[in-house]
């Protein structure tokens, strides 16, 4: 009972580190619609960056933290300055874009490979990993929880900023349709360039929380194919789908890990994937976006 | 001919029958695929196995890896290329990984991690040669015919398609399901030229190698993907020596293609008569009004 409700506690803090990433990557395909596979740098970056702050800056985790979130950001803007925007201005086919994300998701990953190495490192330890009795009933570690906590907080920040803000409300009107929000005035550009900064600070944290868990490695980012497994699972372009498809997934590996074997977890990760398609192809909250004419 | 030089156009021919493959599916078909070497990995490992454990004649085992690959796309296929947008590109990876650790874990069959040892080397340059002029004929003839029309007509606009009465759908299945024969067969060609394999040898990277191939060569155009995959090749040969820098450049490479030429270095254009008039073409009238 008390291993269950560990795997439970800690399940859910891992698919709350993953439903940072699959918002992210969900809410830059419901507007672009294109996977943006250069998703996953975003996290390196903000892995990397708070690594360099602490280490050789020697700031506190607070710096450290907003500054690789501000890099990551910033670095996703560029991201879709540089490679994106000329492409998306000349013509509408969404396969061009995801040939350029894929060759930006290697082109970022290669630099850190040639400038820091590819070796694996360990952040300080900055957040506390103690162990937590939890009322008697089970034990956790105090690193699980403050991960939950953490992407509660910034998934609650994000849905207050779409609901509650005039940005927020572009975004939503965009999502509906870019075209006809851009024809009622909202200036495109800046709003596709708030919603990569939007994605890369959540990359970030999830980032900061994924490095701490296992180490960071340049290829770190290729943990993202779980997001997007997640966010399939939800439904594409849908962000409480992205949130529930993380945490089953989520739950799924750790219970796997736990009672059953710890190599078997990626493969029913991608087993989940396979019936979830199988079953219900536009995932938990997906719409229908089968061709009808 | 030296033994080096025969290796290097076997492997030549190896990865232009897998790239054939993807080029019929990304470059005629517009589906993005980024996981067409777990079809490579069946096809290596059903020949590998079969050759090796059942005694089987090569050329009926590298058949039957080609068919595996058919199998398993055909599964895949179904659920997610009847919806628009990523739902194939994701599971491409998804099945991509699930299919490699399935071959490190399953000891018993497999071997795992460590790689299957001792599959007969019967992919000599000629059999490669061979089985390429063939599988290249076969898609040329697929690709002018009106199977080749449809493809396009899918991937350029599917409304328009699904007016004319195309299955648009169908016809999506169908060209995944062709690309995985073709890319099965390559695997099993692998297997029989280096006699070892490896699930590592189909990773991610590999996958997506296949499909910058095509991009570089130029989504649709059948001789730019064969052309991209001789670049590719022989640079990868070249620049061995900084294999630091090579991904990088590579990287980089993609997304200036995208930015500059998204259509690639052929564009859609063949090798032939169209191409020379095409580029040689500006120059006549000059001439003509001196």
């Amino acid at each position: 009972m008390g291993t269950l409700l560990q795997q439970i506690i800690n399940g859910l803090s891992l698919g709350s580190v993953y439903a940072l990433i699959a918002v992210g990557y969900s809410l830059v395909y419901s507007i672009l619609l294109f996977s943006n596979f250069a998703h996953g740098s975003f996290l390196v970056i903000g892995g990397y960056s708070c690594y360099f702050a602490l280490k050789t800056l020697g700031m506190n985790i607070w710096l450290a933290g907003g500054l690789s979130l501000i890099a990551a950001g910033v670095s996703a803007i560029l991201t879709e300055r540089l490679a994106y925007k000329p492409i998306r201005e000349r013509t509408n086919v969404t396969l061009y874009l995801l040939i350029a994300s894929m060759g930006m998701s290697i082109v970022i990953e290669n630099i850190f490979v040639v400038t820091v190495g590819g070796r694996f490192r360990a952040l300080p330890p900055v957040i506390p990993t103690d162990p937590v009795n939890l009322f008697g009933l089970a034990t956790t570690s105090a690193f699980d929880l403050i991960s939950l906590v953490v992407a509660v907080i910034c998934l609650g920040g994000l849905q207050l900023f779409l609901t509650r803000t005039k940005w927020g409300l572009a975004i939503r009107a965009a999502a509906y349709n870019l075209r006809i929000a851009g024809l009622m005035g909202v200036n495109v550009s800046r709003l596709i360039s708030l919603v990569f900064f939007v994605a890369g600070v959540l990359a970030a944290v999830g980032g900061i929380f994924l490095s701490v868990r296992y180490t960071l490695y340049p290829q770190l980012g290729g943990i993202t194919i779980k997001a997007f497994v997640a966010a399939v699972i939800g439904g594409l372009g849908s962000l409480p789908g992205a949130v529930v498809g993380s945490l089953i997934l989520g739950l799924a590996e750790m219970l796997t890990a736990g009672f059953i074997s710890s190599q078997l977890r990626d493969l029913v990760v991608f087993s989940l994937l396979v019936i979830t398609l199988l079953f219900r192809p536009t995932g938990l909250f997906g719409k229908s976006v089968g061709e009808k004419i | 001919m030296s033994a080096y030089t025969e290796g290097i156009i076997t492997l030549l021919m190896i990865n232009a029958i897998a790239a054939m493959g993807v080029c019929l599916l990304t470059g005629f078909t517009g589906v993005f695929t980024l996981g067409h070497a777990a079809y490579m990995a069946l096809g290596g490992y059903a020949t590998a196995i079969l050759t090796v454990k059942y005694h089987l004649h090569w050329l009926p085992a590298v058949v039957a890896g080609g068919i595996l690959a058919i199998v398993v796309a055909y599964v895949i296929g179904i659920p997610t290329l009847k919806l628009m947008g990523d739902y194939y590109a994701i599971a491409s990876i998804g099945l991509g990984e699930a299919i490699r650790l399935i071959l490190e874990n399953w000891q018993s069959v497999t071997r795992g991690a460590r790689g299957y040892p001792g599959i007969p080397t019967f992919t000599t340059m000629p059999v490669a040669v061979g089985f390429f002029l063939v599988l290249a004929f076969l898609l040329f003839c697929l690709l002018h015919g009106s199977y080749g029309r449809m493809f396009k007509a899918c991937r350029d606009d599917h409304i328009a398609a699904a007016l004319l009465g195309y299955d648009t759908a169908r016809v999506r299945v169908l060209s995944l399901v062709l690309s995985a024969f073709y890319c099965g067969v390559s695997g099993g060609l692998l297997a029989g030229f280096l006699s070892f394999i490896q699930p590592v040898m189909f990773d991610m990277l590999k996958s997506t190698e296949l499909t910058a191939v095509v991009v570089f060569g130029g989504l649709g155009s059948l001789s730019g993907c064969l052309l991209g995959t001789t670049i590719i090749t022989l640079v990868t040969e070249l620049f061995r020596p900084i294999s630091q820098y090579r991904m990088l450049i590579y990287g980089a490479v993609l997304v200036i293609i995208m930015v500059l030429r998204p259509e690639g270095i052929m564009g859609q254009y063949e090798f032939g008569p169209k191409l020379f008039r095409k580029l040689f073409g500006r120059k006549a009238p000059a001439q003509e009004r001196r």
